[in-house]
């Protein structure tokens, strides 16, 4: 081996101990930023253009995948240490480049013999199969021509820069209509096999055609070859590769998802079809696990790209779909939401899809939260490639994407009113010409994009500062240094433009490179993981080369090392699983790892979780609930009628065995349940019905008999009327013998209920009721007035809101309270907190409560705040707040400069409340709504916007007048993480949970000292499953398991580190002590209960 | 559109052809704007009442009985004092762009019509420069008051209502294949109808109950669409296209979606009004009078059916076929959004028909051209009856209804055709 860098072989002892050499920690310090500058065509000598020819044969029309542009694949081809160029074109000659060294490369296409045929060329990959030590090339066809001419080619390197096509002689001159073919060692026998990517070349839109998924497809379908010393057989369906007609592969990588060893597949499909996550069973056959794994997926998915983003040692996986990130782009995308063809797409098993790019985050034990948005890289356009590598050379993986399709298509403009074409031709006598129509569409060029990896999940965008900002459509890419300096560099297909070549400039850190061999036919050892530990980061690759889309990277491992010059440890796990460690490496050099014979390790025993699932929960069946809050106002974001189930624990019956209320909701009536002798049985002594919703029941003697009474407060939104007697409150007082009866005399006020509090609010011993008013079913958000009921003592309770409250009660739309003690007088204060409203502090003066939240909070805190709980959080004897919000994993971006404003009123004067909400899309404003929704709320928008395009830059001041605004309700929000709040003994201080915390919507808190440390550790639970379909699912909560420090600070743990997963809507969490110990129950949305025990 | 030729001098104006041309702009707006069948209807009662209403006004009188003491603005007083116009005619078309302008939302685009028409008045000297004004001024006075009735009617409310959701259980509409386009107009029974008093007694029949049993009436039924398409001929597959009037029908390829547009029936059936109109040459009155009856008409047709289809909920074929007998069928016609029972079609085919056949007379022969802005030839017709049996039938030809939502559909169109001429029918 020739390497011209400072390059050597190391042979090192295996299994040796790890030794952490103490350093200085890396500066932090903010140096210039890295950029990349592009090499010009001219002087890399680089001319290769993907340049299409639309005419009468070649279309859009003709062929669906007439713009997805062709493919790159580097690696060093004649092993002289610099990396090659080759290049497909879709249709005119594909392209091989050798590397000279000083960016200077030479166009050997003719000698090398490699340009390839006329048919339509899509994805190209290198990888040694026959394992000779030289990478061969595999070229994938397509189109509408005929299956003959199609054949795929296998371009066997001679040695000496020239290929020879052997894929016949292989058996892989498969015919299909193939976009790329990925080569790995599936079964671990030492040679490498191969899964072809294929598409269908015709669109079947129909949901129903479910006969079509069971029929497999010669051409459509993908099929996975299996290597028989030298000759590949396809043995697709026996090892349960799906083939139908259905299929739209455009992605495909391979990786240790559930890392036991054996590669996996990820396959992402294009339209309906849902991506294939096939789960290698380690006996020659795979098991698509994708809906075990993804609670949803990318609609369209495109290309995509699997790799460790978090440095947990987990492969994250990430999926690219078309959702453009500025408004105006956005509001051309978006049409009609459709609940009922979404409701026929789970039917019939195309499983959850949204239209974004989708990163999942492998939590580990093939558990994974979406976070693509919480991370910032939701929304490139109509993306082709994505690939996460280190650009800075800091120890974080940076994330590329390309863009661009040379057609607006998904204008709805064009759906809604290019069809008006044909009628005017018409009307004009003249003839009319599609692919006039077509080709004369606009096309909207767009900047590739470029993320930096700065930490805890968070990606920012670097586009324009990196050196990216130039519009174009670009298609497939890969990264390699390609003049040894160190440092990735990218090449870029471009379509109807020159490649470009990206030569990283950025400024220098140290780097490692790693070449592994290995003395089998996979000399290249794909599916191979290094892990290097540099002390404070274990930074993970796994050898696949195939990624992105289309496109193949150098098999050279690249990792950055920031400020380390020397590497404690490398630790190298091999396809057959044995590992080998090297340590003391040291930094700035291309070493090759040659496979040692060793022995072969297993995984280290887990450690055991805190939390283990039990069978205690009572059985409780919920009925499936049917509302769609959205068919009544079809503005709103969530559905406000899935509250269920709430959970609360009392003694009815004095009898010492805790009671437990299970609330329900409309269809399903509320019970309650006793715990006797390990057993749960129905509590005779109450009866509610199935008309009402239950938001929260409090267990308390109110009428002073030293029995417990039962107070339930009225929610939910359903198809109640604002007077609804099932929006009534109840109190249930007690017999004496736990018989509960209705109190008919109780105040029969109606709103749907937030929150209740019984405590004595006028000092006069008795205990009263603060009942927080929600919303009005119909009229959302318009801000019902709260309730302060004061008891006489006997269970007799009158309405003293006015008396007591300030503003009438109107407070906001409340979705949760607090008691504590703010100011020390011995009396309790009201903390409030709800949707699109500040965190309230209400100070109890014993005949009425002031709001003084200014002087207890540093800050406005107007959120999406759904739930609040207490709890001493660093030990100083005062109760803290832990505040649970919308989170931060959506398309919203909000902060003090950058509010959420929800604005209603009846603007047009039709009798229903019209609820617009406005929030920043980028610097700007912009009304939330798509103009589909828009127009069918206000039927006077119609004139006002009548296509897409005039809506598509308008902001509230176009929609409405100043004086509309003015005279309507205002609500806002400024925050929408999830946050502590630290009783300093003068107020708050708002502290921040982690990041993870701020992945889904917490709607549930329970604070518990979990390990027994005396510190206060805390549970989240949440999720929203009931959004608009723009919005999507929102279950990145799988019950998140936060440990304190005493001091306020969190550490969140894994669902393997807890043990605690659960996948759904977290409503409740309640403990239950029974003489067996600690219970949790959790309340999960239409689901049955769940309990766990603690170690 | 040039009208030139028809407008050579005042006294050789061709009215009915003028007026079916300036008619005609609305239409135009009325599909690029996508509007739904009722919708469309209700566009057209609104927008020649104005001419109606100016006719009247004018004491132009007509043939038969007033419309308006017949229907629920017998009562209105419209308020206006009548400025003693040169030409009735003109005012009564520029109000008609005037009304199509405030009730479409694409609307504006019929402002340069109205110019257009100005223009056109004037070197026909239909108008003069010096009443110009004044024929303006109540013209839009005219329609901003039939604007403020039709803002009464229900419509904007719609809104205001519960959306539809389809039902659990057997035999309930769905929304249906490419583009499971929601359901339209679920609420149109809200809107005030101008004849019908009672909507409830102009509903149909009861249709076959769902029951997949071989040899019950729905099966049969079914049967008959599914071998019915499967063996349809040239003739009949022009007819099921002939009669398609599907204002958006969605063509997919891949990413790509297009629209592709069509008068809707109502717009057809007012096609149709225009060219018996001409054919008989009737004077500016009378072609007013029967286009508004027609649309008006057409107006409570689509209310008393609309009602039927969303209280009967029933699924289309397709959806029954491709989930019971046959996935990958299709019809000929792309399934319209909206529940089954009755034929939309059928009901007001039936109910323009009657009220045609009532003003024309039977046998009145004549030539379709309706559709041929969209690509299909002129076709000839007996009577009107007959080409409301022939629309009827289409839809069954075209896969996209049952036997008895087709028959009882005409059934109740009679039964509304025949009321609406039964009251305005007696000639004075």
């Amino acid at each position: 081996m020739n390497f011209l860098n400072k390059s050597r072989t190391v042979l090192l002892l295996t299994l040796g101990s790890f030794i952490f050499l103490t350093r200085t920690p890396p500066s932090r310090a903010q140096t210039s930023s890295p950029k990349f500058e592009k090499i010009s065509n001219k002087k890399s000598g680089v001319t290769f253009k993907n340049q299409l020819k639309e005419d009468e044969k070649n279309n859009i029309l003709r062929y669906e995948y007439f713009y997805n542009g062709g493919g790159v694949a580097i690696g060093d081809l004649d092993n002289d240490g610099l990396e090659d160029l080759f290049f497909t074109a879709n249709m005119s000659s594909n392209k091989v480049y050798r590397n000279l060294g000083n960016w200077k490369f030479e166009d050997k296409t003719k000698s090398a013999g490699v340009g390839g045929k006329d048919v339509w060329t899509t994805g190209v990959s290198m990888a040694d199969v026959n394992g000779d030590g030289l990478l061969d090339i595999y070229v994938c066809y397509s189109g509408k021509g005929s299956p003959a001419a199609r054949g795929n080619e296998l371009w066997i390197n001679q040695g000496d820069f020239t290929f020879t096509d052997k894929a016949e002689a292989y058996g892989l001159a498969d015919k299909s209509n193939s976009t790329q073919a990925l080569f790995f060692d599936f079964d671990k026998d030492g040679d490498l096999d191969m899964y072809l990517l294929n598409h269908h070349i015709e669109v079947i839109n129909e949901l129903e055609f479910s006969e079509v998924k069971t029929i497999r497809h010669p051409y459509a379908g993908d099929k996975l070859y299996r290597n028989d010393n030298g000759e590949f057989i396809d043995i697709s369906e026996q090892a349960g590769i799906k083939g139908s007609a259905l299929g739209f592969g455009l992605g495909i990588v391979s990786s240790d998802i559930n890392q036991d060893g054996w590669p996996d597949i990820l396959v992402t499909n294009d339209y309906i079809e849902p991506d294939y996550l096939y789960i290698n069973n380690g006996d020659g056959t795979f098991t698509d696990r994708m809906t075990d794994y993804f609670q949803h997926i990318s609609h369209f998915s495109m290309g995509a790209d699997i790799s460790d983003v978090n440095n947990d040692g987990k492969p994250d996986i990430y999926t690219l779909d078309m959702l453009p990130e500025d408004n105006e782009r956005q509001k051309l995308l978006y049409g009609p939401e459709n609940y009922e063809q979404y409701a026929l797409m789970i039917k019939e098993g195309f499983y959850h899809q949204s239209m974004r790019n989708m990163l999942q985050l492998n939590q580990g034990n093939g558990l994974f939260s979406e976070v693509g948005q919480l991370s910032n890289i939701s929304n490139s356009d109509w993306s082709w490639s994505a690939l996460f590598f280190d650009a800075t050379n800091n120890g974080k993986k940076d994330l590329f994407i390309t863009n661009g399709y040379y057609r607006d298509y998904t204008n709805r403009d064009f759906l809604k009113y290019k069809g008006d074409y044909y009628f005017k031709q018409a009307v004009a006598n003249e003839k009319a010409d599609t692919l006039h129509l077509v080709t004369t569409m606009t096309s909207t060029p767009i900047h590739n994009y470029m993320f930096e990896n700065t930490g805890s999940l968070n990606f920012t965008d670097r586009s324009l500062d990196w050196g990216f900002g130039e519009k174009g459509f670009s298609s497939g890419a890969a990264y390699a240094d390609l003049d040894n300096d160190g440092d990735l560099d990218l090449v870029v297909n471009n379509l109807n433009d020159q490649a470009s070549i990206y030569e990283n400039v950025s400024a220098a850190k140290n780097w490692l490179q790693i070449t592994l061999k290995e003395n089998s036919l996979n000399t290249y050892a794909v599916g191979a993981k290094v892990e290097v530990f540099t002390g404070d980061e274990n930074l993970t690759l796994e050898e696949h080369p195939v990624r992105g889309f289309q496109s193949s990277v150098s098999p050279r491992l690249q990792f950055g090392l920031g400020e380390i010059s020397t590497i404690p440890s490398i630790q190298v796990i091999w396809p057959d699983g044995s590992t080998q460690f090297l340590e003391n490496i040291t930094a700035n050099q291309h070493i090759t790892i040659e496979k040692e014979s060793s022995e072969r390790t297993q995984a280290t025993g887990k450690p055991s979780p805190i939390l283990s699932k039990s069978d205690f929960a009572p059985k409780y069946n919920p009925e499936p609930n049917q509302y769609n809050d959205f068919k009544r106002q079809p503005l709103m974001l969530t559905m406000p009628s899935y509250i269920s189930p709430f959970l609360s624990q009392g003694d009815l019956n004095g009898d010492g065995n805790p009671e437990l209320f299970i609330g329900g909701t409309k269809g399903q009536a509320g019970k309650i349940m006793s715990y006797e002798n390990g057993t749960w049985k129905d509590y005779s002594g109450f009866r509610s019905s199935n008309e009402f919703t239950d938001a929260v029941a409090v267990f308390e003697d109110f009428n002073g008999d030293g029995m417990e009474d039962l107070f339930i407060g009225s929610g939910g939104y359903h198809d109640y009327l604002s007077s609804d007697e099932s929006l009534q409150d109840r109190l249930y007082l007690n017999d004496g013998q736990g018989r509960l009866t209705r109190q008919s005399s109780f105040p029969a006020y109606t709103f749907s209920t937030g929150t209740a509090q019984a405590f004595d609010a006028n000092g006069d011993g008795h205990l009263d009721l603060f009942v927080g008013a929600r919303l009005i079913p119909g009229r959302y958000p318009m801000v019902p007035a709260s309730k302060l009921l004061v008891n006489d003592g006997k269970g007799n309770f009158s309405d003293k809101t006015e008396e007591y409250l300030p503003n009438g009660g109107k407070l906001g739309l409340i979705t949760s309270s607090e008691l504590i003690d703010m100011n020390s007088d011995g009396k309790m204060d009201l903390i409030l907190a709800g949707e699109f409203m500040p965190i309230t502090v209400l100070i109890n003066s014993g005949s009425g409560f002031e709001n003084k939240t200014n002087s207890y909070l540093p800050t406005t805190l107007s959120g999406w705040w759904n739930t609040l709980a207490k709890a001493d959080l660093d030990g100083d004897g005062d109760m803290d707040l832990i505040a649970g919000n919308f989170g931060l994993n959506s398309q919203f971006e909000v902060n003090e400069n950058k509010k959420l404003r929800l604005y209603a009123a009846d603007f047009d004067q039709n009798g229903s409340i019209d609820p617009i909400l406005e929030c920043f899309v980028g610097d700007k404003m912009y009304p939330y709504p798509s103009r589909d929704e828009l127009l069918d709320q206000m039927a006077s928008m119609r004139s006002r916007f009548t296509d897409y395009a005039s809506y598509s830059k308008a902001t509230m001041a176009d929609l409405f007048t100043v004086q509309e605004l003015e005279k309507s309700q205002i609500l806002e929000a400024n925050i929408l993480e999830s946050v502590v709040l630290e009783n300093t003994g003068n107020g708050f201080e708002v502290k921040s949970l982690p990041r993870i915390a701020q992945s889904f919507p917490v709607f549930s808190i329970l604070p518990i000292d979990l390990n027994q440390d005396g510190n206060m550790d805390l549970i989240l639970g949440g999720n929203q499953t009931y959004t608009r379909i723009r919005i999507g699912l929102m279950d990145a909560g799988l019950g998140l398991v936060l440990i304190g420090d005493g001091k306020g600070n969190f550490t969140p743990l894994s669902p393997a580190e807890s043990g605690l997963a659960i996948k759904g809507d977290i409503k409740s969490i309640l403990p239950i002590q029974t003489s067996f110990g600690t219970h949790l129950l959790f309340g999960i949305n239409q689901k049955p209960l769940e309990s766990y025990t603690i170690r | 559109m040039v009208m030139n030729v028809s407008l050579a001098k005042p006294k050789e104006i061709n009215w009915p052809k003028v007026y079916t041309q300036q008619l005609f702009h609305i239409t135009e707006v009325m599909v690029t704007d996508v509007a739904s069948p009722p919708v469309a209807a209700r566009i057209y009662a609104y927008s020649t009442l104005a001419t109606y209403l100016i006719s009247k006004e004018a004491g132009m009188g007509f043939e038969h009985q007033d419309i308006l003491g017949q229907t629920y603005l017998a009562g209105q007083n419209w308020d206006v004092e009548n400025p003693g116009l040169s030409s009735p005619e003109f005012a009564a078309i520029y109000a008609m762009l005037k009304v199509g302008e405030a009730i479409m939302p694409s609307g504006y685009l019929l402002k340069e019509k109205q110019q257009d028409w100005i223009n056109t008045a004037l070197k026909a000297k239909i108008i003069n420069k010096k009443s110009l004004q004044v024929h303006l001024d109540y013209a839009s006075l005219i329609a901003k008051k039939v604007m403020e009735v039709a803002k009464k009617d229900g419509y904007l409310q719609l809104s205001t209502l519960t959306r539809y959701t389809p039902q659990q259980g057997e035999g309930f509409w769905y929304p249906t294949p490419p583009a499971y386009i929601a359901a339209v107009e679920p609420e149109w029974k809200t809107i005030k109808p101008f004849f019908i008093q009672n909507l409830n007694e102009y509903e149909p029949a009861p249709m076959a109950p769902f029951d997949m049993t071989e040899g019950s009436s729905f099966h049969t039924q079914l049967m008959e669409v599914y071998t019915t398409t499967n063996e349809l001929g040239e003739e009949k597959k022009l007819i099921a296209n002939f009669w398609d009037c599907n204002p958006f029908k969605v063509q997919f390829s891949g990413h790509m979606a297009i629209g592709v547009k069509k008068i809707s029936p109502g717009g057809h059936w007012i096609g149709i009004t225009g060219i018996a109109a001409q054919k008989a040459a009737l004077s500016f009155a009378e072609t007013a009078y029967i286009h508004a009856l027609v649309g008006m008409t057409l107006h409570d047709a689509f209310i008393s059916c609309w009602k039927a289809k969303y209280e009967t909920d029933r699924i289309r074929p397709e959806t029954v076929i491709n989930q019971q007998l046959d996935q990958r069928w299709r019809p000929l016609l792309q399934t319209p959004p909206f529940p089954e029972y009755t034929s939309g079609h059928s009901v007001i085919s039936r109910a323009s028909a009657v009220v045609l056949t009532g003003y024309f007379g039977d046998n009145f022969d004549f030539i379709d051209s309706s559709e041929t802005y969209f690509g299909l030839p002129e076709r000839p017709f007996p009577s009107f009856l007959y080409a409301s049996e022939e629309a009827a039938i289409s839809r069954l030809y075209g896969g996209i209804h049952f036997r008895d939502a087709i028959e009882e559909g005409v059934k109740q169109g009679e039964k509304i055709g025949n009321m609406v001429w039964t009251k305005v029918g007696t000639k004075k």
